[in-house]
């Protein structure tokens, strides 16, 4: 599985499935269908609670071009970088200073699709 | 093979902008090929280069638009690279010119807009969008480049005040173009009041969706003299796809790799620069543009905005008629629009807004947000006939 069905499962548990190439050992983020540094399409989804990373940029949306988050509008969101190397884009809920450490979870939201959030 | 020095660009168009339009995208590249035909006397068959870019004439192509308005050209680029498409057009055109591969290119851009065109847009705008930026509410640019913008406000010590300063000037200079669609006055304090919409962005740091295209035409000097046309020419051209894909944060654009080439290529330097040109689908963009291709240095873009006046009147006139910010963004016609406005300072056809001293005009693009960062940069200089 290479797409985000792969992440699907585990976020179903509450886990978090970083993908990550069996070749060279990367971990890469959007998942994707080789990996990005050396091609190879071995790639394996390392499972965790949560993952640790640094805060790279949070912003709060008060507008989304999608009606089903208006009722929850405004919404933090935040960009960080996850120790394994990648950045993620993820809700981060809790106002926060660039540069602040966080964990970063996974979860189905309602449309059952996974989403990440960064406390 | 031609000397690139020896290729020109004229005729630039416009097919005026509208909010919204009951027209497809095919109208409107079809109108800025008429213009192109109109302008410069040439019979649509004497057209056998076409390079194309439009977003919402889905699911067509460049090819299909061929058959709609019965064009037979041998050269055809069609060009996926958003705000990058109208540099990247004209410096492929003029390589197939030279190359002696197509003797007369048109270079199109256009797109309609209507109540769901743009959600429909980013609703599939690229696979990494839709799996991990969608479901987060953030589809569209305006979440990515808040996120650009903070990070850079926190790296470069920048201020909402400095964005605003950018904005207000380009304003002002689209008081003076009848072409844009935003030419009520903006002030500083009326920027700095605006509703927010991702914070750091607020209303005027957003460009405003539109219908549209812009158009021009690449050929050979000569075969433009013959046609009593005059045009300008490319001294330069860079374009360079996912530069610096580690950087945690995109705040380094791809034109900082090439833009020794690019000076190199056009023989002068970023002082000889007399109108700039950037694409400012957010304020941030403008800034990292004018860093990386050597206006200022990196990191001094709020300096560089505090220390010039970028108006029309000011010493370094930017984004002469009003940029995207206030012309509107007509889809891949905003790739187009600082390049037809370079061509018309440069040509002395920009009427009430012509800067007196418009010799050399740098023209930079930027485009495709795939899922953290715009992945398409260029940049051309350009010199007048």
């Amino acid at each position: 599985m290479s797409g985000p069905e792969g992440m699907r499962d585990a976020a179903a548990a509450g886990r978090f499935a970083l993908q990550r190439c069996t070749a060279c050992g990367r971990a890469q983020y959007p998942p994707r269908e080789v990996c990005a540094a050396c091609l190879s399409d071995r790639l394996a989804w390392q499972v965790a609670e949560a993952l640790p990373g640094v805060l790279l940029a949070r912003t709060v949306l008060h507008h989304s071009h999608e009606e089903r988050f208006r009722p929850r509008l405004p919404l933090g969101i935040g960009l960080v970088r996850l120790a394994a190397g990648p950045v993620v884009l993820c809700f981060a809920p809790v106002p926060r200073t660039i540069g602040d450490a966080v964990q970063v979870r996974a979860a189905l939201d309602e449309t059952g699709t996974p989403v990440l959030t960064a406390r | 093979m031609r000397n690139r020095r020896d290729i020109v660009a004229a005729v630039p168009v416009t097919v005026p902008y509208a909010r919204r339009s009951g027209h497809g995208a095919a109208w409107f590249l079809a109108r800025a090929l008429a213009l192109l035909l109109e302008g410069s006397g040439l019979d649509k068959r004497a057209i056998d280069g076409l390079c194309a870019a439009s977003f919402t004439l889905a699911p067509d192509t460049a090819v299909a638009f061929t058959q709609h308005v019965g064009l037979s050209p041998r050269l055809l680029e069609w060009l996926p690279v958003g705000g990058a498409c109208g540099v990247v057009a004209l410096r492929r055109a003029a390589r197939a010119v030279a190359a002696g591969e197509a003797e007369v290119v048109a270079c199109l851009a256009g797109d309609t807009a209507n109540a769901t065109s743009f959600r429909d847009l980013i609703a599939q705008f690229s696979r990494f969008s839709r799996e991990a930026v969608h479901p987060y509410g953030a589809g569209g640019p305006n979440a990515s480049f808040a996120l650009i913008t903070a990070a850079y406000m926190h790296a470069t010590g920048a201020t909402r005040e400095d964005f605003g300063r950018l904005c207000v000037a380009q304003r002002a200079n689209a008081r003076a173009n009848p072409l844009a669609l935003l030419r009520d006055e903006l002030t500083l304090d009326a920027y700095l009041a605006a509703r927010p919409i991702a914070e750091p962005l607020h209303l005027y740091d957003c460009v405003m969706p539109c219908a549209g295209a812009d158009g021009f035409l690449v050929m050979s000097r000569a075969r433009a003299a013959r046609l009593g046309l005059s045009g300008v020419r490319l001294l330069g051209a860079i374009e360079r796809y996912n530069a610096f894909p580690d950087d945690p944060v995109p705040l380094t654009g791809g034109w900082a790799i090439d833009q020794a080439a690019l000076w190199r290529q056009a023989g002068l330097g970023p002082e000889a620069i007399d109108v700039l040109q950037t694409y400012d689908d957010y304020p941030v963009m403008s800034l990292i543009q004018l860093e990386d291709l050597g206006i200022c240095g990196k990191g001094e873009g709020p300096a560089f905005i505090r220390r010039h006046d970028l108006t029309l009147a000011g010493d370094r006139p930017h984004n002469t008629g009003g940029g995207q910010l206030s012309a509107g963004q007509a889809g891949a016609a905003g790739g187009f629009l600082g390049l037809v406005e370079a061509m018309r300072q440069l040509l002395g056809t920009a009427g009430a807004r012509q800067v007196a001293t418009a010799r050399h005009a740098l023209v930079s693009g930027f485009g495709m947000i795939n899922y953290d960062r715009g992945l398409c940069s260029a940049a051309c200089v350009l010199a007048a006939p």
